[in-house]
């Protein structure tokens, strides 16, 4: 069964939303949630669809559909589903319905709120279903001002200074990324976006080695803005701090990822050579990312703060993925990606539900609250040993992947990884003794759990694709090795690395068929 | 003997001349007191019969005078783009001059003269023609900047604009009989013939330079930018909005005529000068307006940073750089006439330019501070909006050019405008308003909100076919090499 245009179905229809809620009577509240629910909700169900869809033997970009859209420039409208992207739409399919459902307590401005969380949304799921490098970059450019209001407008303490901080680093990161991809474009000479007539043409014409030299940091410092690479990542903590609940979510679970699939997609795919060369300072600022944002996420007392600086340490994992260079790690990193997003979206939607009941995300005045929310406790724990590389999430598959990958090329940086895990597991269980357990004080007596299925529904979808990664990696893992492994054949022509010790390039495929 | 006119060549100016004329008769033959603003009315109306006049020009080209006057795709698209300009000035100038007790009728005289002279800009074929019709424009605008004659800002800003400006106009002159002096000729077809053959020498630089400081002046780019922020602070809001766009799309106009076309073969020369100036330009205005209060004067600095993106494009020196000014411009009007729009309206209410003031607009009326929102944000460049496509089409031509250390000072100020320009967003949507009145806007001021908005976005997203407009008017440029 084939539906025409799923992917601009999935594009159109949050649009379609934002256009509805847009024109309605602002004061008409349950039926602009109804409608931001939708349109949120029906993306979800078609990108579940598409990810079972995607026929991952043949592999390659499918369900394509494109429109010349600026002929002068070779830009056209071209949407495409591969084994990479595939499994990224499907996490912001679960990103955004979890985030569109906390939305509930918002109050004030209703329609505003639902309309700039409808933009950020169309601006990713564009960015991700993209193939033309220019609507990448729009796309992904179109979640910045929504981002600024939001966390200005409905954000807590210092919601002015994050809004404003946050908004410029992504931007600068984001325009000195642009700079390279026109770089890009013109050194290829092919008078096109289009990514994948881009990569057809690099297998025969490979880009000259030191033209690649100095675009792949542009691209690498630019999107790792995004990414938090380190030094740039101050943005992130206070911005997912002062946030409101679905931003957070957005950003530290799906938007951040943006930058890791825009790395992977234009400078490791595009420019093999550069990334021979540049990628063990990455891996070196990868370790950086893991101890230091790890260790500064150790003294925190605050539990959102905890929580964006443990993203921005596991994003070093990623980081560390990516460097390695071969399919395994790769994979990891893929489904790092995943795994970490949705955990980072169930992080944050239970601290959020937390700071609006308590009013406080200090873990000093909490304490005991196990007692009381049983259920919200719950799913905190298990978000806590997800984050921690339990087995039975999916952040253990990717995580081991991940330093399985890394351990050939860079020792001593996976050994420093491996000691993050350690940090990791110290604050998430500093965080369940500190906030969960021990005798409860008195002024939380009177908290409420999540009563009704509909509350209870945004956690647990995300706790089940996290238990469901977890438990059944394989289906994750063929798509992503379906996008991952045809590109080192083609234009990473077997990479150094695994020209050097061949053996090691089949072990991916017996991960995925050990699963 | 007298040369052959092609009057059809001609005819959007004549038309303009008689409209003028026109009204200038119609206001002695009527009543002074006829309580409605009829010349008002009637400007607009003929203002679209022209757009629809303009429209079949489309393929005209061709020169006539003696080379004096010449019509082509560029003169094409120019024109349209001012009477496009018009389009959004009439209205404002029609809201301003409510608050005006008398002498309002003239205001339309000028500002029909001032479009008569970016007409003739646009169609100059020789550097006498050019300086008249650049006259015809400047003058014009020295008297409607001083309109207000009982507001020292508007008289401080009329005498500034005017004792500078008559400065580049000397420069010009003097740059032009030089390159007499050089050619004997002021046609720019004989200039351009000399310049294929000859190498540049010192006495042709010395009165480029001077030519060139006549064009700064117009797009305000350093460092011939010292008049703008204090005469858009000044000036009467519309006349500010029509300095802003109109006259510096007629500096760039020029610009392109002249160092695309006429001047291409020392391209190696004046790209070397246009790089650096372009990054000090956009350096200055960014910097500037980082902490002004008053939001004409914040605009006045944005403008400056503005002709700094701008002179990428000119920096580049390709034809992609050629087409990619012409779409900035096209974008940047809707954007900041949509953004002067909501400062006249809000100035007519609450009689105040202060940014502060500007507090809770978004309470007061979300439509202006909707709007208002929406240019400032497509002017620091973020897409759907049309001042990314710009950005990006001047970025892309100044990479092509090999000027990536100028794409990364641009990316910098691309940072810079967008920090300050997000400090206005957040005072017209976080901050409380200091007053809790709504401001009330007439059904017709709110249909040309929404056009500009249409433009802003709809260009934005449909880049395509105006891209296409702006390359072709830069390809079928007369005396392109």
């Amino acid at each position: 069964m084939t539906v025409p245009h799923i992917l601009s179905w999935i594009l159109l229809s949050p649009l379609a939303a934002l256009s509805i809620i847009f024109w309605m009577p602002s004061n008409n509240v349950p039926l602009i949630r109804r409608i931001a629910n939708i349109g949120v909700g029906l993306p979800f169900l078609l990108s579940l669809w598409v990810f079972f869809n995607y026929d991952y033997t043949s592999g390659g970009f499918q369900f394509e559909e494109q429109i010349p859209w600026v002929v002068p420039l070779g830009i056209s409208y071209h949407l495409g589903i591969d084994g990479i992207n595939g499994v990224m739409i499907l996490l912001l399919g679960f990103g955004s319905f979890a985030g569109v459902l906390v939305s509930q307590n918002i109050q004030e401005r209703v329609k505003r709120y639902y309309i700039l969380l409808l933009l950020i949304v169309i601006g990713t799921y564009g960015a991700f279903l993209s193939v033309d490098i220019f609507f990448f970059y729009f796309f992904h450019e179109v979640a910045a001002i929504p981002t600024f209001l939001l966390i200005a407008l409905w954000g807590s303490d210092r919601r002015e200074y994050a809004a404003m901080k946050l908004t410029l680093y992504l931007t600068a990161g984001a325009t000195l990324a642009l700079v390279g991809l026109l770089s890009l474009y013109h050194a290829v000479g092919l008078e096109s976006f289009d990514l994948i007539q881009i990569q057809k043409y690099l297998v025969g014409h490979p880009l000259p080695v030191e033209v690649q030299h100095w675009i792949f940091p542009l691209i690498v410092v630019g999107f790792g803005v995004t990414l938090t690479l380190w030094p740039f990542y101050t943005w992130a903590p206070v911005g997912y701090a002062c946030a409101p609940t679905a931003v957070s979510m957005l950003h530290a679970g799906v938007l951040k990822k943006l930058g890791a699939y825009a790395i992977l997609r234009f400078a490791v795919q595009l420019m093999p050579d550069a990334a021979e060369t540049w990628m063990p300072i990455v891996a070196t600022l990868a370790v950086f990312n893991i101890l230091y944002c790890g260790l500064i996420a150790l003294i925190q007392r605050d539990l959102k703060y905890i929580l964006g600086y443990s993203s921005c340490s596991h994003m070093g994992y990623i980081l560390l993925g990516l460097a390695c260079l071969n399919v395994i790690g790769l994979n990891g990193v893929v489904f790092l990606m995943f795994a970490h997003g949705i955990m980072a979206c169930l992080g944050f939607a239970l601290t959020g539900f937390l700071a609006e009941q308590t009013q406080t995300r200090h873990l000093d005045e909490l304490g005991g609250l196990l007692k009381r929310l049983p259920f919200i406790g719950t799913c905190f724990a298990m978000m806590a040993l997800a984050s921690a590389g339990v087995p039975g999430f999916g952040n253990f598959v990717a995580e081991i992947m991940v330093l399985l990958g890394a351990w050939d090329h860079y020792r001593w940086q996976t050994v420093a990884a491996v000691l993050g895990i350690v940090f990791t597991a110290v604050y998430m269980l500093k965080a369940i003794r500190l906030g969960f357990q021990g005798p409860i004080q008195p002024r939380w007596t009177q908290l409420t759990d999540v009563q009704t299925f509909s509350e209870k529904l945004p956690y647990i979808v995300l706790l089940t694709a996290l238990i469901a990664a977890g438990c059944f990696p394989s289906l994750i893992l063929k798509r992503i090795e379906s996008g991952t492994k045809p590109n080192f054949k083609n234009t990473l022509n077997e990479v150094s690395f695994a020209k050097q010790e061949p053996n090691k390039a089949d072990r991916p495929m017996s991960m995925a068929s050990i699963r | 003997m007298f040369p052959i006119i092609h009057w059809n060549l001609i005819s959007l100016e004549l038309l303009i001349t008689v409209t003028l004329v026109g009204l200038i008769v119609l206001d002695i033959l009527l009543p002074p007191e006829t309580g409605k603003d009829w010349t008002g009315l009637i400007s607009f109306t003929a203002l679209l019969i022209m757009i629809g006049f303009w429209s079949t020009q489309r393929n005209l080209s061709g020169e006539t005078m003696g080379g004096m006057f010449i019509m082509d795709s560029l003169a094409w698209f120019f024109k349209g783009f001012f009477l496009l300009a018009m389009v959004f000035v009439f209205p404002m100038t029609r809201q301003f001059l409510k608050s005006l007790p008398k002498w309002r009728n003239e205001f339309y005289f000028l500002l029909w003269l001032a479009l008569l002279g970016m007409c003739l800009v646009a169609s100059s074929g020789d550097f006498l023609m050019l300086f008249i019709s650049i006259e015809i424009l400047t003058i014009s605008l020295y008297v409607m900047t001083a309109y207000l004659k009982s507001d020292h800002h508007s008289l401080e800003a009329g005498m500034k604009y005017l004792i500078l400006g008559a400065l580049a106009s000397g420069f010009l002159l003097y740059g032009i009989s030089f390159l007499y002096g050089v050619t004997h000729s002021t046609g720019f077809a004989v200039i351009q013939g000399y310049a294929a053959t000859h190498a540049m020498n010192p006495t042709i630089l010395f009165g480029l330079v001077l030519i060139f400081a006549a064009i700064g002046f117009k797009i305000a780019s350093v460092p011939f930018h010292l008049w703008v922020p204090d005469v858009y602070q000044g000036a009467p809001t519309p006349v500010t909005a029509l300095l802003s766009v109109g006259s510096k799309a007629a500096g760039f106009v020029i610009l392109i005529r002249l160092f695309f076309g006429v001047f291409a073969s020392w391209h190696p020369q004046w790209s070397s000068v246009f790089a650096p100036l372009a990054a000090l330009t956009m350096c200055y205005g960014n910097l500037g307006a980082l902490f002004q209060t008053n939001i004409k004067r914040l605009f006045g600095y944005s403008s400056i940073g503005h002709a700094g993106y701008l002179l990428m494009g000119a920096a580049a020196g390709s034809i992609l750089g050629a087409s990619a000014i012409n779409f900035y411009l096209l974008g940047y009007l809707f954007t900041n006439l949509a953004a002067f729009l909501v400062i006249v309206l809000f100035f007519v209410t609450n009689k105040s330019d202060e940014i502060n003031d500007y507090a809770g607009l978004a309470t007061r009326s979300p439509l202006l501070a909707g709007v208002l929102l929406l240019a400032l944000v497509s002017l620091a460049g973020v897409p759907p909006l049309v001042g990314f496509f710009g950005k990006f089409t001047l970025l892309m031509a100044t990479v092509q050019s090999g000027l990536l250390w100028l794409a990364l000072i641009a990316a910098v100020n691309v940072i810079i405008s967008l920090y300050y320009y997000l400090i206005v967003v957040k005072r017209l949507y976080v901050d409380p308003p200091r007053v809790n009145s709504p401001i009330p806007i007439s059904s017709s001021m709110r249909f040309i909100l929404w056009m500009a908005v249409a433009g802003i976005v709809g260009i934005g997203i449909i880049q395509g076919p105006f891209l296409e407009a702006a390359m072709t008017a830069a390809k079928g440029m007369c005396f392109l090499p």
